[in-house]
């Protein structure tokens, strides 16, 4: 089995705040993972540690055998929860930046993305609103043919037309050479993309599974069971 | 490197072309006006003076922007873009380095050029006897200041980046950084400059050049441009190897 992702007891503290502790996954190749948990249970910093931000406490964790760094960062597309853009872009300036630096920036993806999800190239991004600032967000990070794709909550702060527009998008950008992780607590809609998923809780993983088994072993969908173990 | 150096420019590109075209249109204006009076020198040391007082404005904007180019990286959201390309954080810092290098050698430049051009409006007796009274070798002096201000950034980056790296999202990162600072040019003055300036006054007596007496830091000649050089290879070092190995955006 080919991973693309793996940890090993891999730990993060602030201070003697722990956000992640002795987590160890397997990420594999061609899949969709969802990490599902409350605010403030690791799954931000855990993506945040994939996309070379921060540093392990403790543990290790590889991308494509490497550990973070220029090579990892040239194949993982990674997508914030915050607003990550500098303030001087235009839309057409943000397309620009990803067609310079990154090698896997698909242009053309890029425009028929910003159409469909009914952007204009000449806004200036500061300008934008939440819901349309995270379709800018998701556009460019979907249009890089990345191996890896981090989304951190890329549904928050989205009104229902636009999430069924990010849905949509992010199942047109998978394949079975690229693998995606998702962060979210909006797990209604983002269940039906996940081939697997872990809940993720106090820094720690509580519960992994295949999303189908999970699903049958317990006769509820996965929205229900995070509602079930959160509670 | 060059894509990150020629982002650099771009985002800030507006700005550039009207600080050096203020500098320089505002520079004209004051030389002519006191080359429009020969011999009034009151008038001439006036325009002077103005056109020194813009030059300074203009670079205390240069050098605050050099401590803002990183400063947003680290403390912004934008630093999730920045630190997430496919680019070593070596070159990241550098290309904002290069840039704000760049600037401050622009800056001298047009400073320097106008300088000229105001002095020979002056007598030129007056003038020599005043920068023999001074005795400042000119070309390390200038150098020195550069490297001097240069460094001044580099510190403030490093404290800035030392900070960050110790306390992750903390409220009082901005006022511990200015400690660390303060800090660093206490060690830096005491320890790193003193010793061997100390060595270059001594020399100073042995090749009679230059009175012993009075002997400071723009004194130092080249050597201390070459202290400066080191000491701005520490500093963007120490702040390299944070940003690779440390630090938690």
């Amino acid at each position: 089995m080919e991973y693309i992702l793996t940890t090993k007891q891999l730990s993060k503290y602030f201070y003697q705040k722990k956000a992640l502790e002795k987590v160890d996954i397997n990420i594999e190749k061609g899949k969709i993972y969802g990490i599902l948990g409350p605010n403030g249970g690791g799954k931000s910093t855990l993506l945040k540690l994939a996309a070379g931000l921060l540093k392990p406490s403790g543990g290790e964790i590889t991308i494509d055998n490497k550990n973070p760094g220029v090579y990892t960062k040239s194949i993982v597309s990674y997508l914030p929860e915050a607003n990550y853009f500098y303030k001087w872009m235009k839309i057409r300036d943000a397309l620009n930046f990803f067609k310079d630096f990154y090698d896997d920036f698909d242009m053309e993806r890029a425009r028929k993305s910003i159409e469909f999800m009914k952007l204009e190239e000449k806004e200036k991004i500061t300008s934008l609103s939440k819901g349309m600032l995270g379709r800018l967000k998701l556009a460019l990070a979907l249009s890089r043919k990345a191996k890896l794709y981090l989304l951190d909550e890329p549904l928050n702060g989205i009104d229902p037309v636009s999430r069924e527009k990010i849905i949509t998008s992010i199942l047109d950008a998978f394949n079975k050479k690229s693998t995606i992780i998702i962060c979210s607590h909006l797990i209604y809609y983002i269940e039906k993309l996940l081939d697997y998923v872990f809940f993720l809780s106090e820094g720690q993983i509580i519960l992994a599974g295949e999303a189908e088994d999970l699903r049958n072993k317990r006769g509820i969908s996965i929205d229900r069971l995070y509602q079930e173990v959160f509670q | 490197m060059i894509t990150l150096l020629k982002y650099e420019i771009y985002r800030r590109w507006k700005w550039l072309v009207i600080r050096y075209a203020a500098l320089i249109i505002l520079g004209l204006i004051f030389f002519n006006r006191a080359s429009a009076s020969p011999m009034q020198y009151d008038i001439i040391a006036a325009s002077m003076g103005k056109f020194f007082l813009i030059s300074i404005i203009a670079f205390a904007i240069i050098i605050v922007e050099g401590i803002n180019m990183l400063k947003e990286d680290l403390f912004e959201s934008s630093g999730y873009l920045t630190f997430t390309l496919p680019k070593s954080e070596r070159s990241i810092l550098f290309a904002k380095n290069f840039l704000l290098f760049v600037q401050l050698f622009l800056w001298a430049l047009v400073s320097i050029q106008f300088g000229t051009m105001f002095l020979k409006l002056l007598p030129l007796e007056e003038v020599s006897r005043y920068m023999a009274e001074i005795d400042l070798p000119v070309y390390p002096a200038i150098l020195f200041v550069l490297t001097a201000f240069f460094n001044f950034v580099l510190m403030v980056q490093f404290s800035l980046t030392l900070t960050r790296t110790l306390l992750y999202r903390n409220k009082y990162s901005g006022i511990i950084s200015v400690g660390i600072f303060f800090l660093l040019a206490y060690l830096i003055e005491n320890f790193y400059y003193g010793p061997f300036l100390n060595q270059i006054k001594h020399a100073y007596i042995e090749i009679g050049t230059s009175s012993a007496s009075n002997i400071d830091l723009l004194s130092g000649g080249y050597t201390a441009v070459f202290l400066n050089i080191i000491l701005a290879i520490i500093f963007f070092t120490a702040t390299a190897y944070l940003l690779e190995n440390k630090i938690n955006i």
